[in-house]
């Protein structure tokens, strides 16, 4: 098929506006899949994915499509991420098409999100089609939508078309601007192969699958290529297009995605955002790449029984594999023996990781409270990277920390402004921008520490404004803050799990709650614990667990004593499930009760 | 006496006239049963049992239940029935447990003339509202009456036994009860915690809610009973148990240092060696199959590794005053005890670890770092 017969799209869209559905409605309509066939949601393939209706990985499909044109075209849709722990898979989707269609809820309007997708989307020129989704809805408000779609996101309302995914109405208005309004995919002038990677999976089977966007030149089974960050060549085993399932084709052309199988044995071979190019014709220079990856949220994972560290880690590596942005490094803790430092996009990302884990692995992990990368000048001028409270150098050879700060789109109802820069105040931010989108609403622009928006920021507005505000976020480098590491000590002796950095002016509000939520969770001992935080030695907040003072079996004659010797034996088993902090013991779940609590 | 000869033996009477809601011991009202049966079936039981072991009686203990609920008639046949098929002549102890309601003097003498010389009165309270709570069917009166009568017949060895922490006993009402037990002077006193069992009406009213525990609270309890009872010249020789200089239970010191027992009866434990077993806990079955069978089935049977008899010394020694030998503590390699030195849970000396007042209250927990 020729080029000029090729539509790379993409579906950009405020999670829960219809996206999938509206993905899944194409399919249908274009017969790429009968409806028989379906299930719901057919492009979220993991079951996670399913079940929390989010779309974790891009997931591309070809489909044939006849215009009224009369002419038979190849439409690529690539599915991509909604939730912004991943906006870094949609740039990479965008980046291998030439229209986007921006799907806005009826009955929502636009979004915090929508307003960074388009942001996204213009970036890269791509020419964008929005669509008023959930048109059937009762609240569906047309006229706010249209409002909003020329005020905020500044393209004419009578561009827009109205559909409802879920009811099928105008699905084919969309096959049609698809077709008509973007345009063809362009080619270098020269033949030399030239193909982006956007994404790559892992197959047991058959090895590294790499998707790809051909821009010119062709790909075929026997194709020698050439990696050209690696300088690495394979032979390619087979070329194919996703229907949506992997379906092999003789070639692929420029303007095609599709996917290629070389013999690629590990998935370090391949970069997201490589150029793959001939190895004997190969092109002079790559296409421009992605920006790589970098974790943002890290956290320690450990496994609840110290025997399942081998198991845990086969684990991690299978889920890497097919999740470059995670990232693990073996590490111990004296608390809770061997496990790994793991880098995630965001929380959901590690939550997702977290839940495969324990539902794909069978492997009953335990986190550590999830922070940020630090970076530190030291005062002899050495330069590091801190992902790990334990590798913060002392407070005295500390020159400077800097922290990652965001940009956070903050987009609320007119009477939530108040309580909601106060929460940006309190989590040490500030208003850079405030813009009026219409009569209700407004658009608050922040700078916070990612720190600070870790855990419950998203939560906390949802609460804050009833479900009504919306919030997405953008890196924005780092700013030096006073930042100090606050420990933990039980009994005197630091429990490196519950050491963290914190701002030195919410360090003691930090502190009481740890050492108030540590006395909650540990078991009485024969003798006065203390609890304490701690900041270079000083302390800041403090709890007494006091003694237990009666523990003993009031009878115990000949009927008793098996009874009373299981029970030991029991308690036994327990202590040897214990960690000694000194001579403190305490149970695991007492560990795994704080940590899943913090907040 | 040869070393394999069995001398302490258990005999568990399960009658009770009426289920008080904290006891979680095999037990049932005496129904239609025929008492007549159970005694023979007892009686037949020590036969069959004097054919597998040499038994040699230093002490007897007969618990339950309530065996005083036997009638006198049943009981001259039990006790008759003893003398006849086993040699006394080593008994030392001879135990009875009663329940202040339910015998009177008759009873009373006959068990003196058949060699019973210690009793064990139930009373658990002084204060007829904790009585009632505890469902006992005495009253205060009733049970000094029913000491009066031991006392006359000629009974020198009496134990009064206590409960503390029931529900609504306040430290003052405690104090009270020992006082007055005190004032009593019995050779023996058992102070026992309330324990909350499971399957005890007790222990649903625990989970439920409606009572509950407080272990600071038991420890002042606990505390005030070793000082009363010890000022009155009571021994606190096992965390339960007091008593005067050499009226201590010489059968359930026997438990404790770990000595063979014989249990005769539905339910009943019993330990030879590394063996232990617990008889059928059904009355109507142990009678049946005693007659047909000639023998008892065994609910629970298990053998003892060298390590779980440690593991069971050193709970039950601990509990003592005399504590437990370092040799079993350390029979399998060295135990830090340092933690529990300067804690000043336990001192040492002459080869025998014993807890210090500190300990007491924390046997439990210090009888789980002694095993390691």
């Amino acid at each position: 098929m020729s080029i000029e017969l090729t539509r790379n799209f993409s579906i950009i869209a405020h999670i829960d506006h219809g996206k999938t559905t509206l993905s899944d409605r194409l399919l249908e309509h274009t017969s790429t899949i009968s409806q028989r066939e379906q299930q719901d949601q057919l492009l979220d393939s993991m079951d996670l994915e399913r079940e929390r209706g989010i779309t974790i990985k891009s997931h591309p499909v070809t489909m044939r499509y006849e215009s009224k044109d009369g002419k038979e075209y190849r439409l690529n849709l690539l599915d991509t991420p909604g939730h912004v722990d991943f906006s870094y898979e949609v740039s990479r989707s965008l980046a291998a098409c030439e229209g986007a269609l921006l799907l806005i809820d009826a009955a929502q309007g636009v979004e915090a999100q929508t307003v960074a997708n388009m942001h996204l989307a213009t970036l890269q020129d791509l020419k964008v089609i929005p669509v008023i989704n959930k048109i059937d809805l009762p609240g569906a408000d047309l006229p706010m939508a249209k409002k909003q779609l020329e005020d905020i996101i500044a393209i004419p309302a009578e561009e827009a078309i109205e559909a409802s995914a879920k009811m099928g109405i105008g699905i084919d208005d969309i096959l049609e601007a698809v077709v008509e309004r973007i345009p063809a995919p362009e080619q270098p002038d020269d033949d030399l192969l030239r193909a982006t990677v956007f994404d790559s999976i892992f197959d047991t089977y058959r090895g590294v699958v790499s998707y790809v966007r051909v821009v010119s030149g062709q790909l075929k089974r026997g194709t020698a290529i050439k990696m050209m960050s690696t300088g690495k060549n394979y032979e390619v085993k087979e070329v194919g297009i996703f229907t949506p399932k992997q379906s092999a084709e003789d070639v692929l052309k420029a303007g095609d995605v599709g996917y290629v199988i070389a013999n690629m044995k590990t998935s370090a071979e391949v970069k997201i955002g490589d150029t793959i190019t001939e190895s004997k014709r190969p092109c002079p220079k790559p296409l421009p790449g992605f920006q790589v990856v970098q974790p943002m949220v890290f956290s320690g994972i450990y496994p609840v029984s110290t025997d399942d560290f081998e198991q845990l880690k086969i684990a991690m590596g299978k889920l890497q594999i097919n999740d470059a942005a995670f990232t693990y490094q073996a590490e111990s803790s004296v608390a809770l023996g061997f496990g790994f430092r793991c880098g995630f996009l965001g929380l959901l990302h590690m939550e997702i990781v977290q839940e495969r884990l324990r539902r794909e692995y069978d492997m009953d992990v335990i986190s550590t409270y999830p922070g940020v990368i630090y970076q530190v000048t030291k005062t002899n001028g050495e330069e590091l990277e801190v992902d790990n409270p334990s590798f913060l150098p002392e407070a005295q050879v500390i020159e400077e920390i800097r922290e990652p700060i965001v940009r956070v789109f903050i987009m609320v109802p007119n009477q939530y402004i108040g309580e909601m820069m106060k929460m940006v105040l309190e989590r040490r931010g500030e208003l850079e921008n405030t813009e009026t989108l219409d009569e209700v609403r407004v658009m608050l622009t922040c700078l916070l520490p990612l720190n600070e928006i870790l855990v419950d920021f998203n939560d906390k507005l949802k609460s804050l404004t009833r479900g009504y505000g919306s919030m997405d976020y953008e890196h924005a480098g780092y700013r030096p803050a006073k930042l100090v590491k606050m420990d933990m000590l039980i009994s005197g002796e630091s429990v490196d799990a519950f050491s963290s950095i914190v701002h030195r002016d919410k360090a003691q509000a930090r502190g009481r709650h740890l050492a108030a939520k540590l006395k909650e969770v540990i078991p009485r001992q024969m003798f006065t614990v203390a609890i304490q935080a701690t900041i270079g030695g000083n302390i800041i907040a403090r709890e007494t667990i006091t003694a237990m003072r009666k523990n003993v079996t009031a009878k115990c004659y000949g009927g008793d004593i098996s009874r009373k010797r299981k029970l030991l034996e029991k308690q036994k088993a327990g202590k040897k499930k214990m960690k000694a902090i000194g001579k403190v013991n305490i149970p695991q779940e007492a560990f795994i009760k704080v940590l899943k609590t913090s907040d | 006496m040869s070393e394999t000869t069995v001398q302490h033996l258990y005999f568990h009477i399960p009658f009770c006239a009426q289920i008080c809601p904290y006891c979680a011991f095999y037990k049932h009202t005496p129904g239609k049963l025929a008492n007549a049966a159970f005694v023979e079936a007892l009686l037949d039981e020590v036969v069959a049992c004097s054919k597998d072991y040499e038994i040699a009686p230093k002490t007897l203990y007969f618990g339950g239940g309530t065996p005083t609920l036997l009638s006198r008639k049943h009981l001259e046949r039990l006790l008759q029935g003893l003398h006849e098929r086993l040699d006394l002549s080593a008994l030392v102890e001879w135990t009875f447990e009663a329940n202040p309601a339910t015998y009177n003097i008759e009873k009373a003498a006959l068990m003196c003339d058949q060699g019973v010389n210690r009793i064990s009165l139930g009373v658990q309270s002084w204060h007829s509202e904790t009585l009632k709570l505890l469902g006992r069917e005495h009253s205060p009166e009733e049970a000094k009456e029913a000491f009066g009568i031991l006392r006359n017949v000629g009974f020198d060895q009496l134990n009064v036994d206590l409960m503390f922490s029931v529900p609504n006993q306040s430290l003052e009402q405690w104090e009270v009860d020992l006082e007055q037990v005190i004032a009593m002077q019995p050779e023996h006193i058992s102070a026992y915690n309330l324990t909350y069992e499971e399957d005890t009406d007790f222990f649903k009213q625990l989970q439920a809610g409606r009572f509950r525990e407080d272990s600071d609270e038991d420890a002042l309890q606990f505390r005030l009973a070793i000082d009363k009872l010890e000022t009155a010249g009571y021994h606190h020789y096992e965390i339960s148990n007091y008593a005067r200089p050499g009226a201590e239970s010489k059968h359930n010191q026997a438990y404790w240092a770990g000595r063979d027992y014989l249990g005769i009866g539905p339910s009943a434990v019993s330990t030879i060696g590394l063996k232990r077993w617990k008889n059928v806990a059904d009355t109507a079955d142990y009678v049946r199959q005693m007659r047909e069978e000639g023998s008892v089935g065994k609910d629970e049977c298990e053998v003892l590794t060298p390590d779980q008899k440690r593991m069971e010394s050193i709970a039950l020694q601990l509990r003592t005053a005399e504590g437990v030998s370092l040799d079993v503590v350390e029979m399998n390699g060295e135990v830090d005890r340092q933690m529990l030195i300067e804690e000043g849970m336990i001192t040492e000396g002459g080869g025998r670890i014993v807890l210090t007042e500190k300990g007491k209250p924390l046997a439990d927990t210090v009888a789980l770092e002694l095993i390691g």
